[in-house]
């Protein structure tokens, strides 16, 4: 029943980094913001799986439609699109999405 | 509660710096001094060689600072604020109102190519097609907040008007011309992504004031440091330009019907996407106050949207016969505008 001291993690959370293909200096800013957050949420047990996806693919707009670079889409959603956020910031959408 | 007082703290005093930047440009303009180098050759050429950057940069940056922390600070801000997501939402919907917003909204986002090159992608792929990708892609860089501002600052408010009226109407004709071409529908054809996901699965969330206030300041800082140092590479040049490049020879060849034809053909292989292409347009045809030829200004400053690295970019996504056929439709129509104004304001 104690799932948040378990070592077998209950959920993994898939985030998207999304965008342009070789990636652009903010897309690489917001994918480590990302991953700082990432790395803390493990800590508690969380797991967040990190992706790079490319905008320009036709999965992608498939998907999201027209998105402005960076884009971070967090379990299939965007959450956050043509800014960099800083790991706070992520580390609470993370939170949210593992509840 | 704390938190929340913290934070209102912090959105005041970037709102408070936010609101000393515009009242230092609307003070200058109160004041009418000039925010633009006023060096003559005469003077600059008392200098010796290696000061001349120095003396023409310390020039330029006494007033010019104002107008640049202007332009940095609101293009930030506007890029933060204007709804994203209402613009990629309605971009994908219809052709119309892929035109209108491709021509109306663009100007308002100040984005390097690395976010332009995308967003085309986008636009092509989601469903309004060609037309508006093309369109979206010359205008954005041909009439952005920060082009238009330092048009209007360093050479003229009258020209900075021409030049967005003169970009819309040519980066709407492209759009529909390339999108009438048999080798425009096929890189459309191709392209199209057959179903749109039925929901587009984007919900913004929207941080606090303050972080959005101060993510709008970082993103101006960003611009900056993109786009000064070529500016500031921009600037050296035309202290020697200035300097040494003689009234007679602009007169007699950047002037009049072949001025205009020189002029859009070097504007375009000159550009780079960071206002330079404004201050080198300065220096070379703007002497003492006087434009020398304002057609032949206004086909130099629309060389832009034909620059080679974006050219080079886009060709990845479409064939180089789209590219080819929107380079030569800017370029017609930068030599069309800068006769027809050169004749109408009587300065060609």
């Amino acid at each position: 029943m104690d799932e948040n001291r378990g070592n077998v993690p209950t959920k993994e959370i898939r985030v998207e980094v999304i965008g342009p293909e070789p990636p652009c200096a903010r897309c690489q800013a917001a994918r480590k913001a990302v991953e700082k957050a990432a790395e803390k949420l493990k800590q508690s047990g969380v797991m967040v799986k990190v992706e790079k996806a490319n905008i320009m693919s036709k999965e992608i707009v498939q998907k999201y439609g027209v998105l402005f670079s960076p884009a971070i889409a967090i379990n299939g959603t965007v959450k956050i699109m043509g800014r960099v956020p800083n790991p706070g910031e992520v580390e609470k959408l993370l939170e949210e999405a593992a509840k | 509660m704390e938190e929340k007082a913290k934070r209102t703290v912090r959105a005041s005093v970037i709102l408070a710096f936010v609101i000393i930047v515009i009242g230092l440009l609307i003070n200058s303009r109160i004041q009418a001094y000039s925010l633009a180098p006023t060096s003559t050759p005469i003077e600059l050429r008392g200098y010796p060689l290696w000061a001349i950057p120095i003396v023409y940069l310390y020039d330029y940056f006494s007033h010019g600072w104002i107008c640049l922390l202007f332009a940095f600070t609101i293009a930030g801000i506007i890029y933060e604020f204007v709804p994203k997501e209402a613009i990629t939402k309605y971009m994908g919907s219809s052709k119309v109102l892929g035109y209108g917003l491709a021509l109306g909204m663009a100007p308002f986002l100040t984005v390097c190519s690395c976010t332009m090159v995308p967003l085309f992608g986008g636009v092509l792929y989601a469903g309004a097609g060609i037309g508006p990708a093309i369109s979206f892609l010359l205008m954005a860089p041909a009439a952005n907040i920060l082009s238009i501002l330092l048009t209007g600052e360093l050479i003229s408010w009258e020209l900075a008007g021409v030049r967005i009226i003169a970009s819309v109407t040519v980066a709407l004709v492209a759009g529909i011309v390339i999108s009438k071409t048999p080798w425009g529908k096929a890189v459309e054809k191709e392209h199209q992504v057959d179903s749109l996901a039925s929901a587009a699965k984007v919900e913004i969330a929207k941080p606090p004031l303050d972080e959005r206030l101060w993510s709008a300041l970082k993103f101006g800082g960003y611009l900056a440091k993109q786009i000064l140092p070529f500016f500031i590479m921009g600037l050296i040049a035309v202290g020697y330009l200035e300097a040494f490049l003689p009234e007679e020879i602009i007169k007699e060849y950047l002037t009049g019907v072949g001025g205009v034809l020189l002029a859009s053909v070097l504007g375009g292989p000159l550009y780079t996407p960071t206002l330079v292409e404004i201050v080198l347009g300065r220096g070379i045809w703007v002497k003492e106050g006087v434009i020398l030829s304002k057609g032949a200004l206004l086909s130099w400053l629309m060389g832009q949207p034909y620059d080679i690295a974006n050219a080079l970019a886009v060709s990845r996504i479409v064939r180089w016969k789209v590219v080819l056929t929107y380079i030569l439709i800017a370029w017609a129509g930068s030599v069309t505008f800068g006769l027809l104004y050169g004749v109408l304001s009587g300065s060609l």
